[in-house]
């Protein structure tokens, strides 16, 4: 029991996490069709600007000022590069991401170092929420929980329930119709653009306190937000946040558990003749628990190519 | 006509002229682009600060010492297109340390190399890739070892704990699911009789791919052990403590990597107490390569500077005693003046064990305290030296799997 109640309550909050980090590739690739590549490099890009700017004015201001400036690069982004490739398609915009991705770590590299900066959260902040089993659960991991929670909240009304919203889908469905009915579509694919950029320098202002803050940090998140929107159903804010979930609380149990091939062959009384094959029998569920996202990708594009709630199953 | 004459003409000129004395090149194959670029940064730095010593007591068979960085950008593949260049640009000495697999790429790449090209060796001098193999099955005679291996750490960190009580008897063990790791969990399991413990549990993951350790804390707590030993590095180390400090845990940290620039600053307080077994430490010397370092690039020696800079030491003593006499190097002589040096180092002597050049070396053991000596990562927290461990008593027997070819054999 204990171990179920804290494997679910460590798998929510780091699904959670994930999900505030993908959920502005969601919204740039849904409304755009854009795969952003250099998200991750966004969400590094908030973390460093949190760290100068908290280090002079205090974690608030940090948290504040690292999307608004990770929204006006993303912006500029949107405005001065990707329309110079848009006419060759969706390959040379993810070639164009990744090249930027790379450009904003040896960036980063550069102006802070190679190492982890020291930004941590206020001390104010660090403290045990309450103790669970014997152990404390900090109160930031919550915090991060409740901001992801309220920024799905947000994006979901703001697109589903405000004229922004119907505008926005509008220019994505129908952009020559929605044009016609003087909408300045540029512009509203700029604010996205921007938008799904800051919310990734929030995630990073929030989430670089507690990680590391470090070169590293995007390449390390990178990869697994990708397979979020994968297993989401790219696009798909619900999917995103039910696939951030999932993968949280499937690498939380899997951690706790041992269980190996040969434990299921013993179930059948094989268990000595699969340990004596070693290898791949042997092979703990705990020691591949990083693994198990991507196990869950190959499942979902098997069985659902678009993913769990993508629109063209 | 008249241009083909003239270039017969000048090349005959270059060609009668004086040969110059041949000068020992060095190269560094090390990650100096991509994720491990922190560490594969300051192992350049330390041999390029080791290299300037040499030549400042006037270089090698007349001339300076040459040394080129080539970037590997942290991949094995790309390190053995990288050591092709150096061999092109005719390197008699590669260092490299980042990196246990890119090591065994290289002492590989660098054993067949010297089988098709006898007489003109290329020696490897391995300055971080701990990995037992390299000493083991990999183990070859144009390949030395100057760091620790996983046994030497944590025998070292076994007998200074316990002495200072601080060990207990239960003991868990968390390490990366990679050669590195495994040595570290069988040298675990290996102390266990010695330092009196049991082991209460044991995990491998996966490496620096979790961004969320909390779950394996909560394992860690379910076992109630008193020491944690842990080989992990860079995020793998940092998340670990920082999740285990955030539950509250109460248990000792033994580490390898805990040195590491930046861990002290971002685990803040909770790193106090905890442990390290590592090749050198500041607080463990009196201070004068200390000061020197600080001198010439204008920073204390941290984390794997310290001793890659004492095997350039080890190095250039080994060279003193040879002459080439500005002909052509002979690097298979080097090697063997490197078998029979012994170099002071400043925590201990350091030597080379023939049978598979791992080198017997003192190994530092230290504890984060607060107002330390040296403090780490502009904090006031830093390492105290808790214990230096001799060679002898570090080092562990040869292995098995080590069939060393020596030339002429």
């Amino acid at each position: 029991m204990e171990f179920a109640i804290v494997s679910t309550l460590n798998g929510v909050t780091y699904g959670l996490l994930l999900f505030m980090v993908s959920a502005g590739l969601t919204l740039i690739f849904g409304m755009m069709g854009v795969l952003n590549f250099a998200h991750a490099s966004f969400y590094m890009l908030g973390a460093y600007v949190a760290y100068a700017v908290s280090s002079a004015f205090g974690f608030l201001a940090g948290l504040v000022v690292a999307p608004i400036l990770v929204g006006i690069v993303g912006m500029l982004v949107e405005r001065f590069l990707l329309p110079r490739v848009h006419a060759h398609g969706h390959a040379h915009e993810l070639l164009l991401t990744f090249g930027l991705a790379l450009i904003i770590e040896e960036l980063i590299k550069l102006f802070f170092g190679d190492f982890p900066v020291n930004y941590q959260m206020p001390g104010d902040l660090r403290f045990s929420a309450f103790t669970i089993f014997g152990s404390d659960y900090p109160f930031y991991r919550l915090f991060i929980g409740g901001m992801a929670v309220v920024m799905f909240a947000l994006l979901w009304l703001l697109l589903t329930r405000t004229r922004t919203g119907i505008v926005v889908r509008a220019a994505e469905r129908l952009p020559a119709m929605a044009e016609a009915l003087g909408h300045n579509i540029p512009v509203v694919f700029m604010a996205v653009f921007g938008t799904g950029a800051a919310l990734a320098g929030l995630a990073g202002a929030v989430a670089g306190a507690f990680y590391p803050t470090n070169p590293n940090m995007g390449i390390e998140l990178g990869v697994i937000v990708f397979v979020v929107v994968v297993v989401g159903g790219l696009g798909s804010l619900k999917g995103s946040l039910l696939a951030s979930l999932l993968i949280g609380l499937f690498s939380s149990f899997a951690v706790g558990l041992d269980w190996s091939l040969a434990g299921l062959f013993g179930l059948v009384g094989l268990g000595d003749w699969a340990r004596a094959i070693g290898g791949l029998m042997t092979l703990k569920l705990s020691s591949v628990s990083a693994t198990i996202p991507f196990a869950l990708m190959l499942l979902v594009l098997l069985v659902r190519p678009a993913g769990l709630m993508g629109e063209r199953n | 006509m008249h241009r083909l004459a003239f270039l017969a003409a000048a090349s005959a000129v270059a060609l009668a002229a004086p040969a110059q004395a041949e000068p020992l090149k060095i190269g560094i194959i090390e990650s100096l682009s991509g994720a491990q670029t922190s560490t594969g940064r300051l192992y350049a730095n330390a041999v390029e600060y080791g290299v300037d010593q040499i030549n400042k007591a006037g270089g090698f068979n007349g001339e300076p010492v040459q040394v080129t960085e080539y970037d590997n950008a942290g991949g094995a593949p790309e390190a053995a297109d990288k050591f092709r260049q150096a061999v092109a640009d005719g390197v008699d000495i590669i260092f490299q340390g980042a990196s246990s697999a890119i090591a065994g790429q290289l002492t590989e790449d660098v054993r067949k190399h010297n089988i098709r090209n006898a007489g003109h060796e290329v020696m490897f001098i391995n300055l971080g890739g701990e990995a037992m193999e390299l000493t083991g099955e990999k183990c070859q005679f144009y390949h030395f070892r100057f760091t620790t291996t996983a046994p030497m750490r944590v025998n070292a960190l076994v007998n200074a704990m316990k002495a200072d009580g601080d060990l207990g008897t239960k003991v868990y063990s968390i390490n990366q699911n990679y050669s590195w790791g495994q040595d570290m969990q069988k040298a675990v399991e290996a102390a266990a009789d010695t330092g009196g413990y049991e082991v209460v549990g044991e995990v491998l993951h996966d490496v620096n791919k979790i961004q969320d350790f909390a779950p394996f804390v909560a394992r860690i707590k379910a076992a109630a052990p008193d020491t944690v030993f842990t080989g992990n590095w860079s995020n793998d180390l940092l998340l670990l403590m920082k999740a285990t400090g955030d539950a509250g845990l109460d248990v000792t940290f033994a580490t390898a990597f805990l040195d590491q620039p930046g861990n002290i600053a971002n685990a803040g307080k909770t790193a106090i107490g905890h442990y390290i077994a590592n090749n050198y430490d500041n607080a463990a010397s009196d201070g004068k390569f200390a000061e020197d370092y600080k001198a010439a690039t204008g920073h204390y020696p941290i984390f794997v500077e310290g001793h890659s800079a004492f095997a350039l030491a080890q190095l250039k003593q080994a060279l003193d005693t040879l002459d080439f006499g500005g002909g052509e190097i002979d690097v298979t002589k080097i090697a063997l003046a490197l078998e029979d040096s012994t170099y002071d180092s400043p925590v201990g002597p350091s030597s080379v064990r023939k049978a598979d050049h791992q080198t017997i070396r003192p190994v530092v053991v230290s504890k984060v305290v607060e107002n330390p000596k040296y403090p780490a990562d502009d904090t006031d927290m830093g390492f105290q030296t808790v214990k230096v461990v001799p060679g002898e008593d570090a080092i562990y027997p040869v292995q098995d799997s080590c069939q060393m070819k020596r030339p002429g054999e």
